[in-house]
């Protein structure tokens, strides 16, 4: 028997904490179930951004621990029984806390590249 | 908080948000099957990562690996056992040691409100006294605000009850010591303040628990009764309970209230004289007063003490508080002997945990296969070095309960055999506890730390670690076995030979004079009278005076600056007739002239130390601001330090002064056994108050000091062994293991045509130097450090030659022993079939 190392961690560029707003992001408008995250977050970006499995799933319990995203049952457009996640007002406090931050970093890199 | 909470459900429900996990990860493939993708990744993996979001993991694995443990030390029986016998060893004795320690020094009396209890002593930068005036204590008692209470108890030789022949011990108490101290009484009642306040009060006495039962066979009819203490009668009230716990640890037979002392000791003026230091004083703080501010409120007492007798306070003088709720207030000497237990108790548990040490890498091998395959398959080191951390808590915590159960069942046996108070229980207590976690996780440490540290690295096979384990054990238990050598040869010492005075003939006789308000021209007329009268009695051969007679209540011991050096000096007044009387040789000048001033006689320790080579006769010493001349030199005594080799004596002529406190000394030429009655009825024809207490020096000697070191020497004697057998059984694994490892070696040897010590040496080699340099740094240690002990051997030397090839031949055998018994096995190896094995 072959034993091959294992090595299954996503290879994606992303941080998880701009995951994390991301998925924040995207549940403002409405509560959706995991795959369609990934695919809203694939084609807001222009297909540009791909979200893994590995890192998608570990980050919504995260966010389930912290008190931003709850989930709930419901159905899915294939009509199958599957978990919808849902923006808590913690989680709104929580985005809007993210983004001003990213924005004024954002800002910053900004002013730097125009004038250096 | 939230986020707590909702970890805590997450634990609670894991299984469902699990299968929640599941279902959607299922979903997620389903889609990206649809949409052509395929490569969903390991779901089990991601689940596991997803779950370690939940901060849970942590558990998981503590649970695995506790179960992983389990089955471990289940599969391996013989290792187990082993492991927990010798860890029960190790740590029992140290919880053993503590319980002891607890119980004397830090467990409060099971009394009312324990600690608000203060021991009050004199005390200043140069005097110190453990007993102060019943004056003293009276007036803080009145004045203190800071003292809610103040309790006093007087020390008394035995008194005569009835007509016994046996004095019977007591105590004198103020009215308020058991109703201070909550004391229910077993029949009848005990003191109360409104009625034995007083000395007109009718006398009583309340009797202990112990003489109840033996002497009035436990009857209660006994309340109400008249019994005659030195002929006086009173009557009895009470008894006081089986688990009463007393201030101090006294225990005497009978307990009277402190205001009628004058009455049963007629003429005693100790209640009344500011100088005689003579009761034992405890406080009761006020509720919210620090002993600090009690402490302060006192000095400013002490100095108004000071202005009403002026000569009888010492010169910045101060009260000493401690905390006095305990069966012992610790004095510094007594923390030092509690250090040296300490320390010899580390090392049993040292030698075990090297010992275990040795064993868990020799196991280590063992599982060599197993702990593999865990690498393999993806357990990082850290996992397996937590695995290993794991097993090694968990074979301290069951060596800890085993050991708790060893020391309990000690305790148990120690406070029989010695009588303890009734309310002193084995049970251990949160300390005893809190202790034996402590020691078991430190224990866990020391044995598991290094050994799993080489396997998680996959290092178990190096040798240098074993060897280090091996040299460990075996200077612990070689230090360990000096001690004990050391200790033996004392007790030998003491048995054999003489005290420094021959003790099997003498007698003394104390008969408290001073107690008795004896002036110095009374007490001189009594002496002579009975000087004359007991040397007129057959086989009586000389009699005389002397301050403080040998192993009696009182030891008074200076600190004497000698040339630079502070030397203990034990000093004591005597007549002329003293050194022949004790059977002290005089080696040099002579003894003293009767009624000789400014003369002193030292003993040739002292002589040696302070005029060396040269003639000591004829030297001065200050004393005060005169000068003694030296006109003799005197054989070690050591009569009031028989442990002592350091101590010193110095003599000094008594004076009329010292008269009402002198006792006597009586030595026959057989045995002194029917004197005693004799000497009471020549007492008794001269003042029928006095009632001296007539002890044998013989008996004494057995009681205080021979019993002590023999039990100190068997103590240390059995702690010594079991160090001993464990570090042998750490050396019998080792052996048999380096032998199991190296068969194919052996059997390949042997087939050639090695001889058989060739063999026994090329398996034991590595064990040589490690056992060789273990004794050295053991005998190192003990040469350094046994210094300390020189107090408690009797005069052997701290470097006798006996006590320290005693013990590194006991060693040595038994190292001997344990190597070659499994070396052996290599012998009888079976050629064919080893080699086809291999």
């Amino acid at each position: 028997m072959i034993i091959m190392p294992m090595n299954d961690m996503p290879k994606s560029g992303m941080p998880s904490g701009a995951l994390t707003m991301l998925i924040l992001r995207v549940l403002q408008s409405g509560s959706l179930h995991g795959y369609a995250i990934a695919q809203r977050i694939h084609v807001l970006s222009s297909e540009v951004l791909g979200v893994e499995e590995g890192l998608l799933y570990p980050t919504l319990q995260k966010m389930l621990v912290k008190g931003w995203v709850t989930a709930e049952w419901g159905i899915s457009e294939t009509n199958r029984k599957v978990r919808f996640y849902r923006l808590t007002p913690d989680g709104r406090k929580h985005l809007k806390a993210e983004l001003n931050e990213y924005d004024r970093v954002t800002q910053a890199i900004q002013d730097i590249l125009r004038t250096a | 908080m939230n986020e707590l909470f909702r970890r805590i459900r997450y634990l609670l429900n894991r299984r469902r948000i699990d299968a929640e996990l599941e279902s959607d990860m299922e979903f997620h493939r389903e889609m990206a099957a649809r949409a052509g993708r395929s490569n969903f990744g390991n779901t089990l993996r991601m689940r596991e990562q997803s779950r370690e979001a939940w901060g849970w993991t942590w558990l998981d694995r503590l649970i695995q690996d506790l179960n992983f443990t389990g089955r471990t030390l289940v599969r391996w029986p013989g290792f187990t056992v082993t492991a927990v016998l010798v860890l029960a060893i190790g740590i029992g004795v140290n919880v053993a040691a503590f319980s002891l320690f607890n119980m004397v020094a830090l467990e409060p009396l099971p009394v009312r409100d324990p600690g608000s209890l203060v021991r009050l002593e004199r005390r200043s930068p140069q005097d110190y006294t453990s007993e102060m005036p019943y004056s003293s204590a009276e007036f803080y008692g009145q004045h203190a605000k800071s003292l809610e209470a103040m309790i006093g108890v007087l020390g008394v030789p035995p008194m005569q009850m009835n007509d016994d022949v046996q004095g019977t011990s007591a105590s004198f108490a103020t009215a308020n010591y058991f109703s201070e101290l909550g004391t229910p009484a077993a029949a009848g009642r005990l003191f109360e303040p409104s009625r034995e306040s007083e000395s007109t009060a009718p006398p009583v006495v309340v009797l202990s628990y112990t003489l109840w039962q033996h002497r009035f066979n436990g009857d209660p009819g006994v309340v109400g009764r008249t019994v005659r203490l030195n002929r006086k009668p009173a009557t009895v009230i009470g008894v006081t309970a089986y688990e009463f716990a007393s201030l101090g640890g006294q225990t005497p037979d009978v307990w009277i209230p402190i205001a009628q002392q004058p009455y049963f000791v007629t003429g005693s003026t100790v209640l009344t004289n500011p100088e005689a230091n003579a009761v034992r004083m405890w406080g009761r703080l006020a509720s919210g007063v620090t002993a600090k501010m009690a402490a302060e409120e006192l000095k400013s007492l002490t100095n108004e003490l000071r202005r009403r007798h002026p000569k009888d306070i010492w010169d910045d003088e101060f009260i000493d508080i401690h905390p006095g709720g305990h069966l012992q207030v610790m004095q510094p000497e007594m923390y030092q002997v509690a250090a040296l237990v300490a320390v010899l108790t580390l090392l049993i548990l040292a030698v075990a945990c090297a010992n275990l040490g040795g064993l868990l890498l020799a196991r280590a091998v063992s599982r060599e296969r197993e702990i593999g395959i865990r690498m393999v398959i993806g357990a990082t080191r850290a996992r397996i070095f937590r695995q290993l951390a794991t097993e090694s808590v968990v074979l301290a915590m069951l060596g800890a309960t085993a050991g708790l159960a060893l020391s309990s069942l000690g305790v148990r046996v120690a406070l029989t055999q010695f009588h303890a108070p009734g309310w002193l229980s084995a049970r251990p207590d949160w300390r005893v506890m809190l202790f034996t976690f402590g020691v078991a996780i430190a224990a866990a440490v020391f044995f598991g730390l290094m050994p799993a540290l080489q396997i998680a690295r996959q290092k178990q096979h190096k040798t240098i670690v074993r060897q280090v384990l091996i040299a460990a054990q075996v200077a612990g238990s070689c230090l360990l076995l000096i001690v004990a050598g050391l200790l033996v040869r004392a007790t030998l010492h003491v048995l054999y030979t003489d005290p420094g005075y021959a003790c099997e003939q003498l007698l003394s006789v104390d008969a408290q004079l001073g107690h008795h308000n004896y002036s110095p021209e009374q007490a001189r007329a009594y002496l002579d009278a009975m000087r004359e009268r007991i040397g007129a009695l057959p086989g009586v051969k000389s009699v005389s005076l002397v301050k403080l007679p040998p192993l009696g209540h009182a030891i008074s011991r200076m600190d004497e600056e000698i040339n630079g050096h502070q030397v203990p000096v034990y000093p004591n007044w005597v007549t002329p007739e003293f050194f022949r009387t004790m059977g002290i040789p005089i080696r040099l000048g002579r003894t003293f002239y009767a009624g000789e001033k400014s003369a002193v006689i030292v003993s040739e320790s002292m002589a040696r130390r302070e005029w060396p080579g040269q003639n000591p006769v004829g030297q001065l010493l200050p004393n005060g601001d005169a000068k003694d001349t030296v006109v003799g030199v005197s054989g070690d005594a050591h009569a009031n330090a028989a442990n002592d080799d350091d101590a010193v004596e110095q003599y000094w002529p008594a004076q009329q002064a010292d008269m009402p406190d002198m006792a006597l000394m009586v030595r026959t030429a057989g045995k002194p056994d029917s004197l005693p009655p004799m000497i009471k009825g020549i007492s008794e024809s001269l003042d029928v108050k006095l009632f001296p207490e007539i002890s044998q020096m013989k008996v004494l000697y057995q009681d205080k000091v021979l019993d002590l070191i023999e039990n100190i020497a068997k103590a240390i004697t059995l702690t010594g062994l079991v160090a001993v057998v464990v570090a042998a059984v750490g050396v019998i694994g080792l052996v048999s293991f380096s032998v199991s490892q190296r068969m194919k070696e052996t059997a390949i040897r042997l087939a050639l045509g090695a001889g058989k010590v060739q063999l026994l040496r090329a398996l034991l080699m590595q064990f040589v130097w490690p056992v060789a340099i273990g004794m050295v740094v053991g005998t190192g240690c003990a040469l350094a450090g046994s210094r300390v002990l020189r107090k408690v051997l009797f005069g052997v030397s701290n470097l006798d030659f006996y006590g320290y090839a005693g013990a590194l031949g006991v060693l040595s055998a038994i190292l001997m022993l344990a190597a070659v018994l499994p070396a052996r096995r290599a012998l009888r190896l079976d050629l064919a079939r080893t080699l086809h094995n291999e």
